[in-house]
Parts: structure tokens; sequence; C-alpha cells
């Protein structure tokens, strides 16, 4: 008894077209288990497809050159009803004679291994059928764009203009993965299964976006980071003094309270830091209100709810707003207005511990204040070494909004202010 | 000067067509480039023992055949007189001025010429071997242009100076009373037309059952019709078994069907195709590939296995023509010189300067059969068009084939006189992605043999005037 079994193309993972490369078999071949059946490659890797059933190829549903995608028929086989159940994952329907039956056949990934004799500067390019003049093709391959991939033009008869090119490049930039930047290759897919045991966990949302985000400063903005330590020898005194004279369960003021007022001070002094630089790069622009962003670590990611006019608040307000929002955040209950407005940020690993970081601007901010963990350390006073208590500091800036001295200063300020908070009063 | 030792950004090894444009778009592009040529003058076979040369011949014999057929129409000068030295003067001049421009340009973007024979040694020098001594190349990227040689059977007597190649040939020495063309090749019939004008009784012996293989045998047949008449004997499906050297003349055995045990010949010209010069520059030494034949593997960037070393031209693969050399080689400047070119063209044309030429370009209609490409076919005979009437032809024909769901152009052929000059338009045309109908709705001026190609694509669209074809039942 003999059962026809389709081949279809497996789930290879989050792909919309895979390109057919080879097809090794024809109507009448037998194919053994296993034997490759066809060549599919997609953008990062091409796989051999084996069948997983031994028969006789009844009819091949592809050519090289053709697009499939996951569940496409690949060729139906005739196989013995014995040899369709030795088949992975036949379902036991396979019994039903003559009956077409779906198999999924096994994806082998095979990294993408560099062929000997293969361009370095410049993507293969398959003009195929495009309808794209050499100019055009061209342009495209400049780009590393394949023109196959351009459905249609929107010259006469469909024919792909320049323009076409460019809205696809930019199509790719703002659909695309993270690292799909203009020109910047990107990082090959790798399979780690020779080297051990592996499990493939999805990001949280937050994570994919925060990465998103993070890459696009990371390519966009050229950014300097400044590390200094302020003195906070007399205002740690202060604070546990103050937080000694609290009842039991009032809330404890922490030092990052601090660091905020006397942020502010030094934007209100250095108003290039509460500022945004326009989209098209030509003008600055100053922000006459003071709103705080602080990132906050919760289990799905990193969230940074934002302090509103923290110029007019006092520490304690400020203490109990930043208490609720990062309950709300860890609980996941942070609305995007909660997020948005922030004038500059600050990323504080007080609690955990370092000595200095890079921190990442928050675009369109023009800086972030990271801070890590204060230390007590033998400063020399002119006489002799004295035990301070040292905050360290570090401030990324923008380069195109902030010059190198005028970072400086500005951390000088906020020393000055950390050093002795009276200075705010003034 | 021995052992003198240069740098180069780029060397390019061979200064034919290929190879100068190569070191020439290179030194363009900012590069410090020095070109390697054996030979005093640059231009390779195509200027000095190819394309030029030939067509100047071709030349001459186009006048001697119209002015003989216009005999009938009322023009007549009489039997034409040859004067051998002279008409080779004037082909060499040709050659010579075209030698000087090319020397002109090479100062012109201060390349450096070395003359010798370049040989690599390892995969980052070449040593060239010049009349006054060694030169050692360190260079930083290479590109071969090494190009190719007439193809040699070896049993053939090749000491008799009867026995001619190509450049044997070309070079004009006498007319043979009775010439044998081994070889019904591009290459075969364009010298067996100019032997012919000249006064040689023709025969061709050619192993394939048409004349210039390859290309579809409705675009042959109006030139074979023509030299059957022309020629003693056209022996297809023949092979020259062996060639003996007798003080009488070349004796040429043959065996196929049609074909006499043996014939004497006063020489015999072989044209049955050209060897890559692959093995002859010690690639190897580079670590290069080259294979069985002597062709250099490279990909769509003209980058052989080894990557700063790029092969263009004959030396890179098959169709062995000036114009696909001149591309490569530009790619591969381009490419060395960090742009992001490649060879990208989807045809190269065909053209075989008989008389009638005959050109092709694009999917041939053996090709479409082969492949199972679905086509439509229009063939546009000459003889409806008054300007092939009025040069006194009318075998000439246009024929194109588009695809059929789409009309999209696939392939065009021509044979006609001076059909060579009709292809450009088709290959535009195929380049840009035209179909029938882009092409039938381009006017195309008015008598010329050019009208022929809006013709053919009329005849797919059925807006066809200039015929009377009568529809399909429907």
């Amino acid at each position: 008894m003999t059962v026809l079994i389709e081949i279809k193309v497996p789930d290879v993972g989050n792909v919309a077209e895979i390109d057919v490369v080879e097809v090794l078999i024809q109507p009448g071949d037998v194919v053994a288990l296993e034997q490759t059946v066809a060549t599919l490659e997609t953008d990062k890797a091409s796989m051999d497809l084996p069948s997983s059933v031994a028969g006789t190829i009844q009819q091949v549903y592809i050519k090289p050159g053709d697009k499939v995608s996951e569940g496409s028929l690949i060729a139906t086989v005739l196989a013995s009803t014995e040899q369709a159940v030795v088949a992975e994952q036949a379902p036991a329907a396979a019994t039903i004679a003559d009956a077409p039956i779906a198999v999924s056949l096994p994806a082998m990934p095979v990294a993408p291994e560099p062929k000997a004799v293969e361009s370095l500067q410049a993507p293969e390019v398959t003009t195929g059928k495009a309808h794209a003049s050499p100019s055009v093709r061209l342009f495209a391959r400049e780009l590393g764009v394949d023109v196959a991939k351009i459905k249609t033009g929107s010259g006469r008869k469909g024919r792909i203009l320049k323009d076409d090119v460019k809205n696809f490049v930019k199509k790719v930039l703002t659909d695309g993965v993270v690292a799909a930047g203009a020109g910047i290759p990107s990082i090959p897919a790798v399979d780690f299964t020779p080297f051990g045991e592996t499990e493939t966990l999805k990001l949280s949302k937050i994570k994919r976006l925060t990465g998103q985000n993070l890459t696009r400063v990371w390519l966009n903005l050229p950014m300097v980071t400044y590390h200094d330590e302020a003195d906070i020898t007399d205002l740690e005194a202060f604070r546990n003094a103050l937080n000694g004279e609290k009842a039991k369960d009032e809330l404890k003021i922490t030092g990052l309270m601090f660091v905020i007022k006397a942020l502010i001070a030094a934007m209100q002094q250095f108003p290039n830091f509460n500022a945004s630089l326009s989209a098209d790069g030509e003008s600055l622009i100053l922000k006459k209100y003071f709103n705080i962003g602080i990132a906050v670590d919760t289990p799905n990611g990193l969230v940074v709810p934002v302090l509103r006019n923290a110029n007019s608040k006092s520490i304690n307000e400020l203490a109990v707003e930043l208490a609720e929002k990062s309950e709300k955040a860890r609980l996941g209950k942070l609305l995007p207005s909660d997020m948005q407005g922030g004038c500059l940020t600050v990323s504080s690993l007080g609690g955990i511990g370092g000595t200095a970081f890079t921190p990442i601007i928050n675009a369109p901010e023009v800086a972030i204040l990271g801070v890590t963990r204060a230390k007590m350390q033998p400063v020399w006073n002119g006489k002799e070494f004295v035990p301070r208590l040292m905050l360290p500091l570090d401030l990324t800036y923008d380069h195109r909004v902030i010059d190198g001295a005028e970072g400086a200063r500005f951390m000088a300020a906020v020393k000055h202010y950390l050093a002795d908070i009276r200075r705010l009063l003034l | 000067m021995n052992d003198a030792v240069l740098h180069a950004e780029v060397v390019v090894l061979g200064g034919g067509p290929g190879g100068y444009s190569a070191a020439f778009r290179a030194a363009d592009l900012g590069k410090q480039v020095v070109l390697i040529e054996r030979y005093p003058v640059l231009g390779g076979v195509c200027l000095n023992v190819g394309c030029i040369p030939s067509k100047a011949l071709l030349h001459a014999a186009q006048i001697i055949h119209e002015v003989d057929e216009f005999e009938q129409h009322g023009i007549s000068y009489g039997k034409p007189t040859l004067d051998l030295d002279k008409i080779r003067g004037w082909k060499e001049s040709i050659t010579k001025t075209l030698n000087e421009g090319l020397a002109g340009l090479v100062k012109q973007r201060k390349v450096t010429l070395i003359q010798g024979t370049g040989k690599f040694t390892s995969p980052d020098t070449l040593s060239v071997q010049t009349e006054t001594g060694v030169t050692t190349i360190r260079f930083d990227q290479a590109i071969i242009a090494a190009g190719s040689h007439p193809t040699k059977i070896p049993i053939f007597p090749h000491d008799d100076p009867r026995l001619l190649d190509s450049t044997d040939a070309l070079e004009l020495k006498e007319i043979p009373k009775k010439l044998l063309i081994v070889g019904g090749g591009i290459i075969g019939l364009e010298m067996a037309t100019v032997y012919h004008a000249f006064g040689s009784k023709i025969s061709v012996v050619e192993l394939m059952d048409q004349i210039i293989p390859g290309c579809d045998k409705d675009l042959v047949m109006p030139l074979f019709r023509r030299i059957k008449k022309q020629y003693n004997n056209i022996w297809l499906e023949t092979r020259v078994t062996s060639i003996e050297s007798h003080s009488d003349g070349l004796k040429v055995f043959f065996d196929g069907k049609g074909a006499p045990e043996s014939e004497l010949f006063d020489a015999v010209l072989v044209a049955v195709g050209r060897r890559p010069n692959g093995k002859l520059i010690d690639a190897n030494l580079a670590g290069v590939n080259v294979d069985e034949q002597g062709f250099i593997a490279v990909d769509k960037q003209q980058r052989t296995n080894i990557g700063h070393i790029f092969a263009i031209g004959d030396i890179a693969g098959n169709p062995m023509l000036a114009h696909k050399a001149v591309h490569e080689g530009k790619v591969a400047a381009e490419v060395v010189a960090g742009h992001k070119s490649a060879f990208d063209a989807l045809t190269i044309p065909s053209v075989a300067y008989t008389d009638p030429e005959i050109t092709w370009m694009g999917l041939t209609e053996n090709q479409a059969k082969q492949q199972g490409i679905e086509y439509d076919k229009a063939v546009f005979p000459w003889a409806a068009s008054g300007r092939s009437l009025s040069l006194g032809r009318k075998e000439g024909l246009t024929k194109i084939l588009c695809e059929k769901e789409t009309g999209r152009l696939l392939g065009a052929g021509m044979v006609g006189p001076n059909a060579g000059e009709l292809i450009a338009e088709a290959v535009l045309a195929l380049e840009m992605g035209a179909d029938a109908e882009d092409i039938s709705l381009t006017i195309h001026p008015h008598p010329m043999l050019s009208e022929t190609f809006g013709f053919a694509a009329e005849m797919i669209t059925g807006t066809i005037t200039d015929l009377y074809i009568k529809k399909q039942e429907l």
C-alpha cells in the first residue's frame, strides 16, 4: 500500500521569504530517508532539507529562484505505508491510502559559511526578473539592496526607479531589526549547538524597544562620558541626621534626592543641559521646565519614570513621588505619560556598587548622569589625608550640544552643590 | 637595471582592451597603476591581430562585393586590381593610429607601462622579463588580463607556413588560390569573407551541423545560402583527420558526410577557437586556481579565489569578446578602488562581421526551447524593408523573442548587411526591461535598417502595417 505524502517547508523561524537555491530532486527520483531534497536560503542561513520519508518523488512544486515560506509545498512523495510511518512526525493518518498527508521536515540550519570566492564589499545581488535599468541596479548594489526583493516599482509598467530603492531602504531601516543601520554589517547568525546545550528565551517587549532605542542613540549621538567624584561627607551626615528624626514608618530620604536638586541647580546655571537638538540638527531647543527622569530597574527591563517640575517640589515630595512611580514601574503599571517629557536622566547604580560606568543618553535629552556607590576615601586637604565620603559621578553628554569644557564646568557645579547643599538655597 | 623592484597599488597583467580599460579606470579612480604588456604596443589581440585589422580588411572586401554586385544595376568599374602592400599598409596605419592613441592615454593617466612577459612569483609579486632584465613588481592588488591564443591542433604541421592561424591570415602575405578554413565559427567565416573577396577559392569545414554554432539556425541560413553559392564547398559535420605537407600544397584528409577523402589546398586557415592563457602566467605561485583549460574562475566582482587578485576578459571565461573584457575590466578596477561594482549585465551581444552580418543577444530560440521558456516570436523579413532593397539586398531578417505572458523582450537577432549596428538598441531594450509594446511605440526613423527592429516588435503587438499577417481563426 502506498500513500502520497506532501513535503512542505518547515518552520524555520520568523522568516517571511525563503529562497530556493537548489532543487535536488525531480519526478521519478527515488529518495532515501534523510536525503537532501532541496537547499533553501534565508538572509541569515542556508539549510539543506532532508527528506524524512523514503519513496518516489511524484511531483516537484519548486524551482531554483522561487520564494517560499513556511508551509509551502515542495514536493509530493509516493511512499509505502511502512516507510511513511517511519517518517518523523508523520501523523497516524498516514495509513489512509493515497490521502495527501503533510509531513514537516526538520530543518537543519547551517551557519552561513563564507564561500571561497565571495565578495566582501557587495552582496550578491540578483537582478533576476526585476524590472530595473542598469543604473538603478548599480544604485541598488551600492546600497546593498537586492532589487529582486522590491516587489513593484513606481515607474511605468512597474519599473523600479531609484526612489523605489530609497524607499525600500527606508522601510528596512524603520521596520528592520535593530542592527540594520545603513551600511553597518549585521552580526552573522551563529549556530551554537556544536558548543553545547542552549535555551532560547524571547526578549520582553520593553527589552526589545529599549534595545532599538539605545541602538538608535548609540549610532546617532557622538557621546562623551566625563567622570568625577563629589564630596558628600557633610551631605551624608545631614541626611543621616534627617532620617534619624523621622518616624519609623516615614519615608527615608535617599542621596538621590539631593543629586536631583543639585542637578537642577546646575541646569539652571548651564541652560544647554536642559535642551534638545532640533531634528534637523540646526537649532537648540531650550526648555524652561525641569523634569528629571530616573532609570528604574524592573523585572521586565529598564524604564524611566519622570519627576515633573522637580525644581518646584520639595525633597520630601520628590521622595514620595519617586517611591510611588518606582512601585508602579515594578508592577508594570506606569502609563506612557509617566515616562514622557524628561529633560535629563539620572541612572543610579549606587545601591549595587561600581566605581564608574558610561551611561547612554536618553535622547532627545542631551545628557545623563550616572551615579555609583559612594566610598570613604583618603583625600589630601593640603596638609594631610582626611577621610571623606566620595560619590562617583559619570556625566555622558551629546558632544554636538555640549563642549568638553562646558561638561566639566557643569560637573564642577553639581559637585559644588553636593559638597555643601546650603548653596542650593542661594 | 637588473632585478629592479617596483611597487604598484594595482598591477594589470596584459594590455588588451580589457587590461588597458582596467588600468585606465583604476588610474582615474586614484590608484597608482602598473600595466604589463609583452608586446611593444597596447591593444592586444583585438587591436593588433583581431577585431580592428579584420574589420579594415572586411571593409575592403565589402567594397569589392558591392562594386561587383552593382554591375547588374548599371555601374561597372571592371575587374578590381589589388595592391596587397598598399592594402596592408592602410590596415597597419589604422592599427598604428589606435596604438598611438592608447600610448597617449597611458601617458595622460600617468600609468607606468612595462614591456615584458609577466609571471607571478608569489601572491603579491610578479616578475617581468623585459629587454633589459628582470623587474619585480610588488603589488597590493592585481588584475589578470592575459587573454587567450588561437587553439592549435597538435597533429597539424604547424611548421608549414601555409598552415595559418587568424594572426597569420591578417598579415595578408599572399592570396592563396585555394584556401581551406577549418572551423565555421565567426573568426573563420570573417577571414573566409576577406579572402574570398580577394580572389581565393574558399572551402569551409565545420564539425557541427551548422556554421556559427550557438546562433539560431534561421539567422544563419541567409549567410549560409549566400556563401554556399560563393564558396567551393562547405562541409558540415566533418572532421579534418590530418594534414600533410606536400611541395604543391597541403593535403587535407576529411572524415564526414559529403566531404571527399582528401583534397589539396594552397593554404589552410585553422580557426577552431581560442585557448585562455591561464597556464602561462604561473598563477599557481600566487595561489590562483586555474582550471584544466586555462580559465580562471571569478565571482561577480571579477575576484579570483585570492581576494586581492582579479581576472577579466578571455582568461576569465567565455565568450571571448573585447566588449565583455572591457566591461569586466572596468568592474574589476572599480572594485579594486573600493566601489561596489559587479558584472551585472543581462547579456553580452555577439556579432559576426560576415557578409551578411549576423548578430544576436539575450536568449536564443534554441535556449528558450531547452529551458522550456514560453515565448512569442516575430521575424521581420528585410525583403519588406525599402532600405535593404535599395542596398541591393533582400535576404536579411530581424527576429525578436518576447516573454509570452508579459511581452518583455527576451532575445533578439538580426542577419543582413550592417546588422551588427542594429543590435545595440536591442541590448538597451533588454537592459531597460522593455517589452514589445515599448519597442513598437518607439518611433524608428524611416527608411533605415534599424526600423526592422521596431517592425518585429509590431508583429508581436499585432500593430504592424508594413506586412499583412492574416489573423488566426478564433
